[in-house]
């Protein structure tokens, strides 16, 4: 026996726990594509037709920009201001699988020595509810780092899309199944996870290479059509480095991305990184190498966004595919 | 509210007319309202408008700008040149729906204390009519829907063919194309079938100043009808050198289409910028904008420098604001609207319709084509007497 | 729970000016609490604030030993560094760590010490100089080799000749050619160079060497020549930061988080990391 709900129920659902004052986001047209948004009308939620929209789900964990703190100088004397951390439950509704799992693997970065208690406050009161992939494209590629179009990583609850506009609700933990307790019907019905894209390359190739090669001309024939923006780092449900600021009396901490010039630039003038394809290396040694040997996991999820959103077409997929060619290149 | 609002005024005076007509006010006991702080700059033609926009960002509920009459400038010029930038500024705050009732524009003599002390009373009373400057919040219904990202379709069998006489005839030593994802960068007459022209968003311009580029040798670029109209600014602001760059043409020129334009213009003000609020909202300040723009050309751009931290560097409304602000402006008789920008924004983003604004007052105001001569003098580096000033008082 | 990211207060003791562009800053926490419990090991750094302009990574340039505040010393180069050039006795600053590894001073024990410094990196090597000195019995031989472009960039001069006239310590200072003045008296040439006429002894030694990258890069072959193993050399790396608490995601050195697992590495160490820093 499996547990079902129908579009409009979920919809109904959404539209009850705005009503509570819970935070809803949820994947909605704006701006000519698919964006996560905190959804304001339940009718523009989207369950379907979409791959994965241009941003990732993480800016409802780790906000784009977030005061840390405030000051107030008075005089030669300073008087902090505690940031006010809201309380307020949140509900990621229609997440894909590849953004739900890139929780808890940044859970990792944010919890080693010292815990960040800004972004577990937000972990705790937020309930992921992940969409399984219907379809994918030329971008996805999950399957090679490890998930697939209905894993459950991260999630407390999973959809899974049934037809006639209905989901298969299972439940992944405790919160997930309060979060949908008496919201369901049973049916005798169980939903067919969709085929992920083929594998497209071996992350553990990957490492091998990036370890191995630190100078190796196919970084920088790779960079050259980057043009050192953040796109890629700032659509990524995984990139987590930021910078922090003092901005109007308060301690800002906002995104940051290792695609910037300034990102390493040191006050002596002094760039370790001087050009994209020491950025681009680090992009990749960050995610397939460094955050592994540290976590034991890839900072990668395969949800293709840092292509989807490159404007010159690069993103790490072509990269990671002609490093797994080179790999296999005879000595 | 049982406290009467007390509007903050900022007036940004030169030194050697307005702010010796306001000291004149002073020593002739001509009172007028404490509400407005003067910040003295050496002449109008100092007066950035970054420093208008971070007034209201901190808290000015109007400016007041305010410099020597024509033909009285200390430093000869600058406040010609002043009201040059100030002809075009105006258009980018209309189409952003800036309350331009909060910006007041004049011309006060060292000799004009009544004049000062008349505008700053009339400025002080018609803000306090408008009540605080707000940042709007963004609409609360919906998103805007934006513009989805179109393709064209260009032949790539002839760009082909030119880039392969190029480079065998040693005309170039590279070809920047398109390929199937993206720039490519053809060395080699037997590479050219990498050339598909199948995304074509960016404008291969913005490559040419790269060092890696450079160092390849003499650059020929696949450009689009509007593209090419990069080069020649380039040209005229000496970042190459003419007929440095060759060009392979693709796709027929199409008209200039204002109507998303003017049906945002249509919008009462308050409406514009509430959307606007919304657009800008979705920024992450990835920068896919500046660092795609062959115009944004500079080693440092000014959202870069913190001393002093011109722009807020923090991806919020009002930094946000700033920045596309600044953006636009920057590229006011610069930009050849290409549409590289609108490509490059992740979140979807329309910014073509700030360039849109100024590209339009730079032509129909001084006649003036960006992407044509790269001799004519740019159109924000001169100015004319017969410049108009209706907006001045 | 506490936010890691927020500073304890402290108050600007004194404020000693070294050379144009060079000063050094002695604070203490506002809060006695944070002051009882406050300690730290030489060669860890902290994040230094000033509010309303941001934070700056410095070394603690004080021994771990003295119970009064802690001190750092900055050049003026920057947004933050500006701003503290303007600060008063008086004055507040924010201070976030200690953090990052320290020098490992217990392994040190029973050698000889050469430090080994040229221009703004007398600081983080200054705080070892006075723990060996406080420690003077578990310590031999030291050599402070200290160079600068000119003699107007030297930093600590009081305390270079303070410490040539203790027992059993040598110091050697140095400035580029053209940066003497008619009444210097130290030598003249660049670090690697003056050390190597200065004819030290390898044996039972471990090196400190911080520097500009070119210093560190010539000094190198000096300290092989001489016979001293890279594991014996330490130095201390300064990798752009921001969290100084493994997060940021800008320090690391290929593997490597600096904050953390740094500053301090062996060259032995460094060779084995990429070429990142």
């Amino acid at each position: 026996m499996s547990e079902i709900i129908s579009s409009d129920n979920l919809r109904k659902l959404a539209a009850e726990w705005i009503e509570q004052g819970v935070r809803v986001a949820a994947p909605q047209h704006a701006g000519g594509r698919v964006l996560y948004l905190p959804l304001k009308n339940s009718a523009d939620l989207l369950l379907d037709a979409f791959i994965h929209p241009a941003n990732s789900a993480k800016e409802f964990l780790f906000p784009k920009s977030e005061t840390l703190y405030a000051y107030r100088v008075e005089g030669q004397d300073v008087k902090l201001v505690e940031a006010p951390g809201t309380e307020t439950p949140q509900v990621l509704l229609g997440v894909r699988p590849c953004d739900a799992a890139a929780f808890p693997i940044l859970d990792h970065i944010f919890n080693w020595d010292c815990a960040d208690e800004l972004y577990n406050r937000r972990r705790r009161n937020t309930t992921i509810v992940v969409l399984a992939c219907s379809a994918h494209d030329a971008n996805c590629f999950c399957t090679s780092v490890g998930l697939g179009p209905a894993s459950e990583r991260g999630a407390d609850v999973l959809l899974v899309p049934l037809t006639n506009d209905t989901f298969e609700v299972r439940s992944v933990t405790e919160k997930g199944r309060s979060l949908f307790a008496g919201k369901t019907q049973t049916d005798n019905v169980a939903a067919m996870a969709a085929a992920g894209p083929e594998p497209r390359f071996a992350p553990d190739a990957v490492r091998k290479f990036s370890a191995a090669n630190f100078e190796h001309p196919i970084w920088g024939e790779h960079a050259l059509a980057c043009v050192g923006c953040g796109a890629c780092a700032h659509t990524c449900p995984t990139c987590h480095c930021f910078d922090i600021v003092d901005e109007h009396g308060e301690r800002v901490r906002n995104w940051d991305s290792c695609q910037f010039s300034l990102f390493t630039l040191h006050a002596s003038g002094h760039n370790p990184r001087p050009d994209q394809g020491s950025r681009q290396r680090q992009r990749i040694l960050h995610k397939f190498s460094i955050y592994p040997d540290k976590f034991g996991e890839i900072l990668c999820t395969g949800c293709g966004n840092c292509t989807r959103n490159c404007p010159a077409g690069l993103g790490v997929l072509p990269l990671l595919i002609a490093i797994e060619h080179e790999e296999h290149l005879p000595a | 509210m049982s406290e009467v609002f007390e509007p903050r005024i900022v007036a940004f005076v030169c030194n050697w007319c307005t702010y010796l007509g306001a000291d004149l006010a002073g020593t002739t006991r001509l009172e007028y309202p404490a509400n407005v702080r003067i910040v003295r700059l050496p002449c109008s033609g100092r007066i950035d408008f970054n420093l208008l926009i971070k007034a209201f960002e901190i808290g000015a509920d109007a400016v007041l700008v305010s410099g020597c009459h024509p033909g009285d400038c200390h430093y000869n010029t600058g406040n010609y040149h002043a009201r040059r930038r100030w002809m075009l500024f105006r258009p980018l705050l209309e189409v952003l729906g800036f309350d331009m009732r909060r910006l007041h524009f004049a011309w006060i003599s060292a000799a004009e204390s009544r004049k000062f002390q008349q505008t700053v009373k009339q400025v002080v009373e018609e803000t306090r009519q408008l009540g605080p400057y707000q940042y709007p919040a963004p609409p609360t219904d919906s998103y805007g829907a934006g513009r989805e990202p179109h393709k064209n379709h260009f032949d790539a069998a002839a760009a082909q063919q030119r880039a392969r006489e190029m480079l065998e005839a040693k005309e170039v030593d590279v070809v920047i194309g398109y390929g199937s994802s993206g720039p490519v960068f053809i060395r080699r007459p037997e590479d050219v079938d990498q050339i598909t022209c199948e995304e074509t968003g960016l404008n291969l311009a913005a490559y040419l100043g790269r060092k890696e580029v450079r160092a390849m040798g003499r650059a020929a670029i696949l450009t689009k009808p509007m593209d090419a109209g990069a080069l020649v600014v380039l040209e005229r602001e000496s970042q190459i050198e003419s007929g440095a760059v060759k060009t392979i043409p693709i796709g027929e020129p199409g008209k200039g289409d204002f109507s998303d334009l003017d049906a945002l213009l249509a919008l009462p003000p308050a409406e514009r910028m509430a959307w606007w609020a919304g657009e800008f909202a979705r920024c992450t300040r990835c920068y896919a904008c500046r660092q795609v723009c062959p115009m944004c050309y500079c080693e440092r751009c000014i959202a870069d420098k913190n001393r002093p931290v011109v722009i807020d560097t923090s991806p919020t409304p009002v930094g946000n604001f700033a920045w596309h602000v600044t953006r636009a402006f920057h590229l006011a008789g610069r930009c050849v609207g290409c549409g590289a920008c609108n490509h490059a924004c992740p979140v979807g983003i329309d910014l073509r319709l700030l360039n849109m604004a100024v590209h339009r007052a730079v032509a129909e105001q001084f006649d003036f084509n960006v992407g044509a001569d790269p001799k004519a003098e740019s159109p924000i580096g001169c100015w004319a007497p017969a410049d108009h000033e209706e907006f001045i008082r | 729970m506490k936010n890691i990211y927020q500073p304890d207060l402290m108050e600007v003791a004194a404020v000693q000016r070294h050379t144009a562009d060079v000063k050094s800053v002695k604070v203490r926490f506002r809060d006695a609490d944070c002051a009882q419990q406050f300690q730290f090991r030489v060669g860890q750094f902290g994040i230094f604030s000033s509010f309303g302009y941001g934070e700056s990574v410095f070394n603690i340039c004080s021994s771990s030993t003295w119970s009064d505040g802690l001190e750092f010393c900055f050049r003026k180069t920057g947004r933050v560094t500006e701003a503290l050039w303007e600060i008063e006795e008086g004055d507040t600053i924010g201070f976030r760590g200690p953090y990052g590894n320290g020098y490992p001073v217990e392994a040190w024990k029973g050698k000889n010490l050469i430090f080994l410094g040229g221009g703004i990196a007398m600081p983080p090597i200054r705080c070892a100089i006075w723990y060996a000195l406080e420690n003077r019995a578990d310590y031999g031989d030291i050599t402070i080799v200290y160079g600068a472009r000119t003699v107007a960039d030297l930093v600590y001069v009081n305390e270079l000749a303070e410490w040539s006239k203790r027992e059993r310590v040598r110091v050697i200072q140095c400035v580029d050619p053209g940066g003497e003045t008619p009444n210097w008296t130290g030598e003249i040439g660049f670090v690697p160079t003056v050390f190597e006429r200065a004819q030290v002894a390898a044996e039972n030694s471990v090196a400190l060497v911080i520097g500009p990258p070119i210093m560190i890069k010539n000094t190198m072959p000096v300290l092989d020549r001489m016979g001293l193993p890279r594991a014996s050399v330490y130095t201390s790396l300064e990798n752009r930061m921001k969290c100084g608490v493994g997060k940021c995601g800008r320090c690391n050195c290929g593997p490597v988080y600096v904050c953390k697992e740094g500053p301090v590495f062996t060259m032995e160490e460094l060779a084995a990391l990429p070429q990142d820093y």
